[in-house]
């Protein structure tokens, strides 16, 4: 058996892409990464109308430029990975731009199909398609599908394994005497210099080299080439005004523009569409952003209200699982594998899964808002406030999700086209108070603080957590990560009733991620944590104790408390000692651990953030201001050993993680120490 | 009496080599004269007697050939209406560079001199009145080789009815001028067409890929609640771009629909 027939889709963002990678591959799909780059590569297995097809889905570019790494990947998978055919996805309802890549990749020289998707949508629009003159006045197969109804989809294979068979012939887009002269000089050059390279990809890699295109320019080494382009650019110019780059744009639209003029008839002069009579009021002058404010109030809700009672059943069962397995050994006996299945293993994974439910929802919220179009729109509203600290619009959404748990936030940066933006956002994040750190505040607040300080001692931490992060984003802007800043040229796509289907699929793609990165990271740290809490043994603890003092001693004599007492001569200027040294460290874990271990070392045996005599033991060892330095700390470190690994993953580099740690603990010990120096000479809260 | 106003066709011809000679190799002999312009020795020596009574030559036997001031000024002219006759066949009638070339050469023997500065002056007249223009002269270019292809001439066809439909506009507007702005200073509501892209790089090959090129019809739409991204309709779909962005996008103002 030779090789699978490969099909690649492409197609603009916001085209139904997805969708249609959907229905052909269902449930069999993986995720991979293209090599080299963090962008995700979508494969799946489609058997539709007789041999298996491998589909792969290309990321979503409106061009294939060299300029975005979503377009550098696109064109090199279709260069060299030489797929059977490439599916461009095309949505009818906005026609002309969607075409621009349309005709990009019949330039490349590969059979290409295009599929008119939503058709039902540029019909209630009005318009109506001569399709048969199009596909031959294009020299492709054209096919209208409806991907969310599953229309169209055989006949697209079957077209696709057609083009695929019969060599078909594209029509040749022709720019014009002046750049047709420059284009044949150059491939006349190419072909002397070059001669192995095929025919249809002499011409591309001339455009592309007129255009300046600094990736086809590296490949062509030779200085007469080099020379002769350069001259080109030069004549075309002088000659007609503009730069070739320019020159090419306006010669493919104008092909397009003449390709719809003879096929496109517009039946109704549509002017308003729904879509548009939505934006009149959710991106209205005055309404917008309190609508905004609204939905962003909304996300939450459904995240942390709804999310409460899974939550509650979660932690439920793995209270009862561990008890269970508590049972199977008998009761006084003092077994380490006991241990390490319920302290480790079990307090580890379910550590993990309790916020799942949290996750899910938000993702949830994030499919909805996405798929429906919204999402663009909130970057749009927010860009002003994201652009004054140097970011992106886009970069809102992560810095939104952060709030819930920095470890999807950070994975939602991959709305972010430029590196640049991308890192600083990652680096950030962190810093926007992450839900795990709640139950630090609601246990350290209501010990040290009267009723009515409460709620704005919360809310103050979370503003302290924000101001931070834009802080840092700004330093970063004009340090590491200086230039020029990425345009904010976005669509802002027309909305659509969100499919079923499609959130669900949304949804658990990354809150899937989330449990496996997260779950195997956990996992292995809380086992790892767990012999720091454990190792070496006390052998003979005082007998006299109780057996929560008893507790505590152990903790006292393991690796942690070590670690915890060694640390003191460095946090004691923070107003910290040991204990809460001991237990910073158990909280590198998962944020919220921090509370049960604190529980441990002040041996009130199991403790939550409502328990009130670990309260009374907090206020009767520290001062309110302390209080508030632990809870600075807790803020502003590194959230947990997962959202490093994640960093680390995201960003392709483990130089990025172990700065954003090393970043975070540094920042968070000169905050603190300012603030509690400050503090103590001033006399707060003594 | 006339040779002392105007030279003959010939002694331009040699006027133009000499300074030809001089500028490519910083001297001009005989020998170099009579090979270019496959003439004989005695005939280029005769010549340059002629032209040196004219004192727009400077020669001495068996010497240099150098230009005095006044010949230098009358062999600036005539190449330059060599270039411009050889332009015009190139660009206007879209002329293959060599035959232009020859041609011109010749142009300038045949037909009178009368006729040959009307022509130059035409060429430059084409190149800069705005009633006419590049656009119009590549409308001719594009014609004459793409009229094999297109025997109907369907192309033609349309390319009246833009016109005209665009003189109508023109009229509708009566006349008052099109104020030229960027896409920054339109207000929500107004609508503008694309006159280019200024600046460079990857912001304006990203700008133009979505499909903001020369020619677009754009309308802004609104600008963002904090008053920064606009909401610009251009092909059809809602875009949105920075001020910073929109500033380097020239527009001309379109009337109110």
């Amino acid at each position: 058996m030779g090789r699978r027939f490969v099909m690649a889709l492409a197609g603009n963002p916001n085209s139904g892409k997805t969708t249609i990678f959907n229905q052909l591959t269902g449930a069999r799909q993986q995720v991979g990464n293209y090599p080299g780059v963090t962008l995700e590569k979508k494969e799946g297995i489609s058997s539709r109308g007789g041999d298996e097809i491998q589909v792969v889905d290309l990321p979503g570019t409106y061009s294939l430029t060299a300029y975005s790494q979503e377009e550098r990947v696109a064109r090199q998978f279709i260069i060299e990975e030489k797929p059977d055919v490439v599916v461009d996805v095309v949505d009818t309802s906005n026609l002309e731009r969607n075409l621009y890549l349309a005709v990009q990749l019949m330039e490349l020289g590969v059979p290409v199909v295009l599929a008119f998707n939503m058709s039902d949508m540029a019909e209630s629009r009005g318009l109506e398609f001569d399709v048969d003159a199009m596909s031959r006045l294009m020299g492709v197969p054209i096919v209208p599908t409806e991907g969310h109804r599953g229309k169209g989809i055989d006949e697209m294979v079957a077209a696709a394994r057609k083009a695929a068979a019969t060599a078909c012939r594209p029509a040749e887009i022709r720019y014009g005497a002046d750049l047709e002269q420059s284009i044949k000089r150059i491939v006349a050059q190419l072909n002397g210099q070059m001669p192995q390279m095929p025919t249809p990809q002499q011409r591309w890699t001339a455009i592309k080299l007129l255009e300046n295109d600094a990736e086809v320019l590296a490949t062509v080494k030779t200085a007469t080439v080099q020379a002769l382009v350069r001259k080109e650019q030069t004549r075309l110019e002088a000659v007609l005004g503009d730069s070739p780059e320019m020159l090419v744009a306006d010669g493919r639209y104008g092909f397009i523009s003449g390709v719809c003029q003879e096929t496109v008839r517009s039946t109704v002069e549509a002017r308003h569409t729904a879509s548009d009579r939505i934006d009149e009021i959710v991106i209205h002058r005055f309404w917008g952003l309190p609508i905004f404010l609204g939905l962003m109030y909304g996300v939450f809700w459904l995240t942390f209200t709804v999310g409460m009672p899974p939550m509650e059943w979660i932690e439920g069962a793995f209270g009862w699982l561990s008890e269970t397995v508590s049972r199977l050994w008998p009761a006084g006996s003092e077994s380490l594998l006991l241990s390490l299945l319920v302290d480790g293993v079990i307090a580890g994974v379910g550590g993990v899964l309790v916020f799942l439910p949290n996750i899910l929802l938000l993702f949830l919220a994030i499919a909805i808002l996405e798929d429906s179009g919204y999402l663009a729109r909130a970057a749009f509203i927010m860009d002003r406030l994201m652009h004054k600290i140097g970011l992106h619009g886009k970069s809102f959404i992560p810095m939104l999700t952060g709030l819930g748990c920095s470890i999807p936030a950070i994975m939602a940066t991959r709305t972010l086209e430029s590196r640049r933006d991308r890192l600083t956002t990652m680096l950030v994040v962190p810093l926007v108070s992450c839900g795990a750190r709640l139950p630090i505040y609601a246990l350290i607040i209501p010990a040290f603080f009267p009723q009515a300080w409460r709620a704005p001692m919360l809310w103050i931490i979370y503003v302290i957590g924000i101001a931070l992060a834009i802080l840092c984003a700004k330093l970063l802007r004009v340090t590491l990560f200086r230039g020029e800043t990425v345009p904010f040229v976005m669509e802002l796509p027309p909305y659509r009733l969100p499919t079923l289907k499609g959130i669900w699929i949304h949804m658990w793609d990354r809150g899937g991620a989330y449990l496996k990165k997260a779950g195997t990271v956990i996992l292995a740290i809380s086992i790892v944590l767990w012999a720091l809490t454990t190792f070496p043994q006390l052998k003979d603890v005082e007998e006299s104790l109780s057996a929560e003092a008893q507790q505590a001693e152990v903790l006292a004599h393991t690796t942690a408390g070590r670690i915890g007492h060694a640390l003191e001569p460095v946090i004691r200027p923070l107003g910290f000692d040991w204990r809460i040294g001991t237990a910073m460290i158990g909280a590198f874990a998962a944020k919220e651990v921090f509370v049960a271990q604190l529980g441990i070392v002040y041996s009130v045996g199991e403790a939550d953030e409502e328990s009130e005599p670990l309260r009374e033991k907090l206020r009767n060892n520290y001062t309110p201001l302390v209080g508030l330095c632990i809870m600075l700390f807790m803020l502003i470190s590194a959230p947990c050993m997962a959202t490093i690994a994640v960093t680390r993953r995201e960003s392709n580099s483990w130089g990025w993680a172990l700065f954003q740690l090393a970043g975070l603990t540094l920042l968070a010990y000169v905050v603190t120490l300012v603030v509690y120096q400050a503090g103590s000479w001033l006399g707060w809260g003594i | 009496m006339t040779r002392t106003e105007t030279l003959s066709e010939s002694l331009e011809d040699y006027l133009e080599t000499i300074f030809l000679l001089i500028r490519e190799k910083a001297v001009a002999r005989s020998r170099d004269i009579a090979e270019r312009l496959k003439v004989s020795r005695p005939s280029v020596t005769g010549a340059l007697q002629a032209l040196a009574e004219r004192a727009l030559v400077n020669y001495e036997p068996y010497g240099h050939v150098t230009l005095t001031p006044a010949g230098e000024v009358e062999a600036k002219r005539v190449v330059r209406r060599h270039g411009v006759l050889k332009d015009f066949m190139v660009k206007v009638l879209s002329i293959g560079e060599a035959e232009a070339d020859a041609t011109a050469c010749r142009m300038e023997h045949a037909v009178s001199k009368n006729v040959v500065d009307r022509l130059v002056e035409f060429a430059e007249f084409v190149e800069t009145c705005p009633r006419a223009g590049a656009k119009w002269v590549h409308g001719f270019g594009y014609r004459c080789q793409e009229a094999a292809a297109d025997p109907s001439q369907q192309s033609c066809e349309r390319c009246i009815e833009q016109c005209l439909t665009d003189v109508k506009k023109r009229k509708q507007k009566g006349n008052k001028t099109i104020a030229s702005a960027t896409l920054k200073d339109l207000k929500p509501g107004e609508r503008g067409q694309i006159e280019r892209l200024l600046g460079g790089g990857p912001v304006k090959r990203r700008i133009a890929d979505m499909g903001v090129i020369k020619g677009s019809l754009v309308e802004v739409v609104r600008v963002a609640p904090l008053g920064d991204p606009i909401d610009i309709k251009i092909k059809g779909y809602h875009l949105s771009l920075r001020k910073e962005e929109a500033a380097g996008i020239a527009v001309s103002r379109l009337p109110e629909k």
